[in-house]
């Protein structure tokens, strides 16, 4: 009788693991910059993440298994990004996560292409995706395609014929600003003043003065939340009343209770914000805001999407191959309608790159209003 | 030292240099890239430990030594198409000269106030590397850095690179070795503990002061020549201050003026905060902690708690040879 008990249970153990083995958890692995200088970047990211594989999981999972993440912090060192997803790789994941600074981008996706494992990372320089890396995705507009709306609404609608640009010089910064350059100058725009500002700069006085001197028709700004919400008082102060043209950085909502008053009347072209004028935008930002008490910035709804790109791509495949990734997410578009976690319809190129809809706003009363709409191309 | 305990250190030698060698056959990529990181860290702290440790000068520029190195390697390898070992020259000169310039305020100046001196320096080569486009790609970084061919054979895959890095520390150890017990390193040393006395003596202190400077940036240029290959993409943001700092902790943590400081010190700054990760938010933390603690309980480092160790034994045996002798001497007839 003992021994049939002893059977029994050891019967129920070994399907246990069979089945353990067969729908064992799906395991991801990000790498983020969760301390140093990006720590902003990569914690939104992370959460993000954790929101949206907690919603899967509490619906029963990807194709009936959980899915598993693994959190590794960079330090916002591109040495130690290597170092991480090295490791990353050697447990052999289904997908890569991160990183969100284009420096650990480059670094680290020759060793996931290596490994045949998809990274979707955070990123915006626009040479990242035109490596001919196949394993490379983006959770967001990169700038070379950002930016040609924006030069082509400074051209159109605000007819100006000289521009001021103001940057951040690190990788973000500068990328953008390299890619307007040339934007502008098949409007034969001038570039009327070119000013690099330090991330965290506090004061601005010297630089609004230079845009001052050089009168141009429009001030294009390409710097940080916080810089932004300086540099409009600033401009404000000094009583610069030509249109302020920016980015998602520019238009956000953190900027507007920053600033106040001196937002009001600056534009902005902005892909993934969580100001966004759609429901399941709203709605995410309301579980965000329920789970961790704060508003997230737009890499909080990449690491967020991310998730949901892998869960699409599965379920379009039908079964967890990570081989066979990449080549089923390159030119698949994931619908809103049938994937409500995408939040908005996306498509992915050959080249890995998204192709999204995307807004116009301006900040009027405190208040972002979209002007125009722009449809996604494809 | 008795001739077992010579024996005993001789085999404690051979068994580390045997495990290094053996024992990392079998680790991942990731265990392989951490270590050759802890090999190029530990030579860029050497030279940083000559002219700390040995020579008493402090210096807030190593990482931009390293940094120089790096980026000599970077742009001769890609842009030049050159072979490593040439990059290693030039970076070797280069630092050593500039090294040398940088001594001078040292002659001058001392303590925090070459501290300030060369964290200045720190920052301004920070900035050539970020704003000189043309030459360093600014903040785009390099990308590509191909791994060398040693004697013929390639490096590209994580273990023959990690015995590359090996065999490039073990080469400047040996070198440091002779170094400091060569009638320079004596020098070095007078002029740490007495540039007065050092002078009287008929040393050259102004002469010493500066080649401490320069030999130390050079072992700086060197870690950076490997850095640059080890992770094949290279940015600014590595080399700004924080590097420097973190070197100096690596000196101070190991034991500033000890041979074998260097090589504890960065196996603390590379590795500690690798094993703490599986706390996942608090391995930063615990690390600044751990770090912190080891520092109250022995400011003169890791070694410094050895040799407080031996130095204590050393009196104990020798208050007890005395007694015994005086007490044989009272007894006596």
């Amino acid at each position: 009788m003992k021994s049939g008990i002893l059977a029994g249970v050891l019967l129920a153990t070994v399907s246990a693991a069979a089945a353990f083995a067969q729908g064992g958890p799906i395991k991801l692995a990000n790498v983020a910059e969760l301390s140093g200088g990006g720590a902003t970047v990569g914690n939104n990211w992370k959460n993000g993440i954790d929101l949206a594989i907690e919603e899967i999981n509490a619906k029963g999972g990807l194709l009936g298994r959980k899915l598993e993440v693994t959190h590794a912090d960079s330090q916002s060192n591109p040495g130690v990004a290597r170092a991480q997803v090295q490791k990353a790789l050697d447990n052999e994941p289904y997908v890569l996560l991160g990183p969100g600074y284009s420096g650990s981008v480059k670094v680290t996706a020759p060793l996931a292409a290596e490994a045949g494992i998809a990274q979707i990372m955070g990123g915006e320089a626009a040479e990242l995706t035109q490596g001919g890396n196949k394993f490379l995705f983006r959770t967001s507009f990169g700038q070379q395609s950002s930016m040609p709306k924006v030069a082509k609404y400074i051209n159109d609608e605000l007819k100006a014929k000289s521009v001021a640009i103001v940057w951040v010089n690190n990788d973000f910064g500068k990328g953008g600003r390299d890619v307007i350059t040339k934007e502008f100058a098949k409007y034969s725009i001038k570039v009327a003043a070119d000013i690099s500002t330090e991330a965290g700069q506090a004061d601005f006085a010297a630089d609004v003065s230079k845009i001052k001197a050089a009168a141009p028709d429009a001030v294009f700004v390409y710097v940080n939340e916080e810089e932004s919400a300086r540099m409009l008082k600033e401009l404000k102060r000094q009583a610069i009343t030509v249109p302020l043209m920016g980015e998602t950085t520019l238009v956000g909502q953190k900027v507007v209770e920053l600033a106040g008053e001196a937002a009001n009347g600056a534009r902005g072209h902005v892909g993934l914000t969580t100001d966004a004028p759609v429901d399941l935008v709203k709605a995410f930002r309301e579980k965000f805001v329920k789970k961790y008490n704060y508003v997230p910035d737009h890499n909080g709804l990449k690491g967020y999407l991310a998730i949901y790109m892998i869960k699409a791509t599965t379920e379009k495949m039908g079964k967890v191959d990570a081989k066979a990734f990449a080549d089923n997410l390159h030119g698949l578009t994931i619908k809103a309608a049938s994937e409500p976690g995408i939040l908005m319809d996306a498509t992915f190129d050959e080249k890995g790159d998204i192709d999204r809809q995307g807004f116009l706003v301006e900040i009027v009363d405190g208040k972002q209003v979209v002007k125009q709409v722009l449809p996604k191309l494809n | 030292m008795t001739a077992t305990g010579k024996y005993l250190r001789i085999a404690l030698g051979v068994a580390v240099i045997a495990a290094l060698i053996i024992v990392p056959m079998n680790f991942n990529r990731y265990g392989l890239y951490i270590l050759s990181q802890w090999a190029v860290m530990t030579i860029a702290a050497m030279g940083l430990n000559l002219t700390l440790g040995y020579a008493g000068q402090v210096s807030l520029a190593q990482g931009a030594f390293v940094g120089i190195g790096a980026y000599a390697a970077a742009i001769m390898t890609t842009q030049g198409g050159m072979p490593l070992i040439a990059a290693l020259g030039v970076a070797i000169v280069l630092c050593f000269a500039i090294g040398w310039i940088l001594g001078y305020p040292a002659l001058r100046v001392q303590h925090h106030y070459l501290a300030f001196v060369t964290l200045a320096f720190s920052t301004l080569a920070f900035l050539v590397f970020r704003n000189e486009d043309w030459l360093t790609k600014g903040i785009y970084g390099i990308s590509n850095i191909p791994r060398p061919n040693v004697l013929g054979f390639a490096t590209n895959r994580p273990l023959p690179f990690y015995y590359f890095c090996l065999g490039s520390l073990a080469l400047v150890s040996l070198a440091m070795w002779w170094l400091i017990r060569s009638p320079w390193g004596r020098a070095f040393v007078a002029l740490r503990e007495n540039p007065v006395r050092a002078l009287s003596l008929g040393i050259d202190t102004r002469r010493y002061t500066l080649m401490a400077f320069a030999i130390g940036s050079a072992l700086g240029g060197v870690a950076g020549t490997l850095y640059a290959p080890l992770t094949q993409y290279i940015d600014p943001v590595p080399f700004n201050l924080s590097l420097s700092l973190d070197l100096l902790m690596m000196v101070i943590v190991g034991g500033s003026g000890f041979f074998f400081g260097p090589f504890l010190g960065a196996m603390i700054a590379v590795l500690l905060p690798e094993w703490l990760r599986f706390t996942q938010g608090y391995y930063l933390m615990l690390y600044a902690v751990a770090v912190m603690l080891l520092l109250i309980y022995s400011p003169t480092g890791i070694l410094g708690i050895l040799d407080r160790y031996l130095a204590e034994r050393r009196t104990k045996a020798a208050s007890a040879l005395r007694a015994v002798v005086k007490s044989r001497l009272e007894t006596a007839p």
